[in-house]
């Protein structure tokens, strides 16, 4: 009896497990289903590249590839450095007291829910925009990119805040009776022996960026044109989706979200695979 | 001379750095709260009804909040049912029992459905909810079942990272201790490591509680409306806070639904911080990437 | 506790308490240090030896909840100094008051950067000061030639025994006026232990050099004075 219970039980710890990593592949297979007319018709690649225009029958999904790249990119242009500066105070140069409350701050931050970036952003920082350049209507690239950027680096900070934790203690203490000034110890010791952890941190925050619907949506502008300065507005894969669940279900346009979520998936396993990659070279290395 | 000027600007740069995010996210919550601070209060809420008839469920409240407030936290409760068991058992199946090769493939997979954007997962509730619709019932939609269900696999990772971590973190005899008396394996699980790393675990749950009740793309794609009243049946559609204050941030008709939009920010602000806050109180030093994930 | 007059002091030790997470570790200890001597601290293990020693570099001031209270004064540059007085920077401390630990603990990087890192760290620029300076502590250490050939080498991928000479000689290229020792061969075999005693004994004139060992020969061997510790105090 024991026994059997045992078994039961391992295998329903099993097939929990199972179930789970199942769930990953049915979000793939069921959009790559219900995306299949759309993309038998125009051709998967040929989707990414081509642009969006419904009247000429062409449901390419090129301008919210750029729109995302553009978005994206630009929000890890301000993370980045923000977050190396945090991370350094936190990890080296800020007196202990610093050190602790402001990293108990960033923690809390990354708790702050994205759509109150969003809201405070088109409330705040549009109009601020709007007046700065004169130009547009202050919901655009740039916007989108900084109130991006601000949610992003907390978790960016963190991120490369534990890469600096896991330096062996025997560095540390070298560094430290040879009279090392902290941030000669952050310099010499600890950012050469961070850099692939912290490497890591930037592939998981863009990931994190790529995902990002609410700030694009409330703020970026949402215009499907190809965007061609920063104070244009642009639509991203994500937007995209949210703004186009509400069409006509069977439609092409309709059917479009599906491409989108699909390049999202992929982007989300390619960075998965290439944070695993980095992480073994290292492995290996040591 | 240049080793001190990089090591000067160095210092430079990082605190200029530390008061550039104090300074905005002050902005930021200052903003909020000076807004909105005024719209704080029990109308904002109830309405035009009495806080405590609409409580009980005898008043219908049409101007307030508390439709919403009540669709969260049973969205929240409901993701939380599914996801805790099956989390829980995958964590201590992934700690426990999986050999190192099933081990990394399973890694792989949730390292995967921790990553995908909230959006995609909200598609695929939509498109769940589709098929059901085509192939079950003719009542199934977008609805306060389905969000629930794709909530819980949003949070998922979270839970099973946190339920694993906390079981790996176990010292080596302690994890012998039973099993060298004599207990099964499953006994020595759900006597001895479970009640160890419950701290660990009740954090992972917290935490994916503050997921659940902040997420807005996965709701507003599976059954999130404007307006719905309380949350009647699992397949009706609902109301929830996020969801609110993305709907009003754009559809705002005149100033006073403005105000409501900076109240609900307030409270889903208040909410999320002491949800999250209380999550890393209890953690105790886990894994990092157990945490940080989206 | 305190010597014949005739003999040069270099640190003095008075009413020093140390506690950790409210533990008493250390009660009014209070000794002095002969310059130029070697003198090893001895005591069973967690008495509280190591502590000691990071009172005297400050480097206990890493540790979270760690308390100290007392007075160490160390002779440097003719002068005796309050460590912790505030117109002594932590770092220019550590300078002239260097520690070696139990366990290497040589930076990852190559054997010349190991050593020449305490000049970096100091400014020094010029490419020849430094290589002369790499050559002479490696000799100071008897490690020159071993590893004349391979500085560029990472220093991980020396024996333990080279690793700890390696970490000696970097310890001494600012040309400290005290060095700390912790158990510096108790993970070191026989002959690798043999070779470092050589050293120490050859470096005194130099240096005052006190080291915390439990290995009782050891201690007959090289040291010119005992100090034990028992239970929060200091015994001989």
């Amino acid at each position: 009896m024991k026994r059997f219970g045992e078994m039961l039980a391992e295998r329903t710890f099993l097939l929990s497990a199972l179930a789970s990593s199942s769930i990953t592949l049915a979000i793939l297979a069921f959009m790559v289903f219900m995306g299949l007319p759309l993309m038998k018709e125009g051709g998967f690649f040929q989707l990414l590249l081509k642009p969006w225009a419904p009247f000429q029958g062409s449901f390419g999904i090129y301008p919210m590839i750029v729109g995302t790249g553009a978005i994206s990119f630009l929000s890890l242009v301000f993370a980045f450095p923000l977050s190396l500066g945090c991370s350094f105070l936190i990890g080296a140069i800020g007196p202990r007291p610093v050190r602790r409350g402001f990293r108990r701050l960033i923690e809390l931050m990354t708790g702050i829910p994205t759509v109150i970036y969003g809201f405070v952003g088109i409330f705040l920082l549009v109009p601020i925009i709007r007046e700065l350049f004169q130009q547009g209507s202050g919901l655009c690239i740039l916007t989108a990119a900084l109130v991006l950027g601000l949610m992003i680096t907390p978790t960016m900070t963190l991120f490369f805040c534990d890469s600096f934790d896991r330096i062996p203690r025997s560095f540390l203490d070298a560094a430290d009776a040879l009279g090392a000034s902290p941030v000669q110890k952050l310099l010499y010791v600890i950012l050469p022996s961070a850099k692939k952890g912290m490497l890591n941190g930037v592939i998981l925050a863009l990931g994190r960026a790529v995902g990002d619907t609410l700030i694009a949506l409330m703020i970026a502008g949402n215009a499907i044109r190809v965007p061609e300065s920063v104070l244009d507005p642009a639509r991203t894969l994500t937007a995209h989706i949210a703004l186009v669940i509400a069409a006509d279900y069977d439609s092409p346009e309709f059917r479009s979200i599906f491409t989108c979520g699909i390049v999202l998936y992929l982007f989300t396993m390619a960075v998965t695979f290439l944070v695993r990659y980095l992480g073994q070279a290292e492995g290996r290395r040591e | 001379m240049k080793f001190r000027t990089l090591e000067g600007l160095t210092v430079l740069f990082s605190w200029a750095a530390g008061l550039l995010l104090l300074s905005a996210v002050s902005l930021l919550l200052g903003y909020l709260l000076i807004k909105g601070y005024q719209s704080v209060n029990l109308s904002l809420i109830f309405g035009d009804a009495s806080p405590l008839r609409a409580v009980l469920l005898k008043e219908r409240v049409f101007d307030g909040l508390f439709p919403a407030i009540a669709g969260t936290l049973v969205l929240v409760i409901l993701s939380i049912v599914w996801a805790i068991p099956v989390g829980v058992a995958a964590g201590i199946y992934l700690a426990e029992y999986a050999g190192s090769r099933v081990k990394k493939v399973l890694d792989v997979f949730f390292d995967v459905l921790s990553g995908i954007p909230s959006i995609v997962v909200g598609l695929f509730g939509f498109s769940f909810a589709v098929f059901l619709h085509k192939h079950y019932s003719d009542r199934i939609g977008p609805c306060l079942l389905i969000s629930s269900i794709a909530l819980s696999i949003l949070v998922l990772p979270y839970i099973i990272r946190t339920t694993q971590a906390s079981l790996e973190g176990i010292p080596l005899d302690l994890r012998l201790t039973a099993l060298a008396l004599g207990a099964t394996r499953f006994q020595n699980i759900f006597l001895v490591l479970i009640p160890r790393s419950l701290s660990g675990i009740m954090s992972g749950i917290i935490l994916a509680i503050g997921r659940c009740a902040e997420d807005t793309a996965v709701i507003m794609l599976t059954g999130a409306v404007a307006s719905a009243g309380l949350p009647h049946s699992l397949f009706s559609q609902y109301e929830a806070l996020p969801f609110f204050i993305y709907y009003i941030s754009s559809q705002y008709a005149n100033p006073d639904e403005l105000m409501q939009g900076y109240g609900a920010s307030i409270i889903l602000l208040l909410l999320c911080a002491g949800l999250f806050s209380l999550a890393y109180g209890i953690r105790k030093g886990l894994n990092y990437w157990a945490f940080y994930r989206p | 506790m305190s010597h014949s007059n005739t003999e040069n002091i270099k640190i003095r030790v008075a009413d020093l308490t140390f506690s950790y997470r409210g533990r008493r570790i250390l009660n009014d200890v209070s000794v002095d240090f002969a310059a130029n001597r070697i003198t090893a601290l001895t005591g069973p293990s967690g008495v509280g030896k190591s502590t000691f020693l990071t009172t005297l570099n400050r480097l206990w001031e890493n540790i979270p909840d760690a308390r100290m209270k007392g007075r160490v004064e160390i002779k440097l540059q003719g002068k005796f100094r309050d460590v912790y007085a505030r117109d002594l920077s932590v770092t220019e401390l550590r300078k002239q008051v260097a520690m070696v630990f139990q366990t290497p603990n040589p930076l990852p990087m190559s054997i010349r950067k190991n050593i020449a890192f305490p000049l970096k760290l100091a400014g020094e620029k010029n490419r020849e000061v430094i290589s002369s300076k790499v050559e002479n502590t490696l000799k100071m250490a008897n490690l020159w030639e071993e590893v004349k050939d391979r500085l560029n080498d990472d220093a991980r991928n020396l024996s333990g025994g080279q690793q700890q000479r390696l970490c000696i000689a970097r310890a001494l290229v600012l040309e400290p006026e005290v060095l700390l020792l912790d158990e510096p061969t108790s993970s070191l075999d026989q002959a690798s232990t043999t070779v470092i005693e050589e050293l120490l004994t050859g470096l005194k004139d130099r240096l005052t050099i006190l080291v915390v060992s439990h290995y009782l020969e050891q201690v007959i061997r090289i040291s010119d004075r005992v100090v034990e510790f028992a239970d929060e105090t200091i015994v001989s």
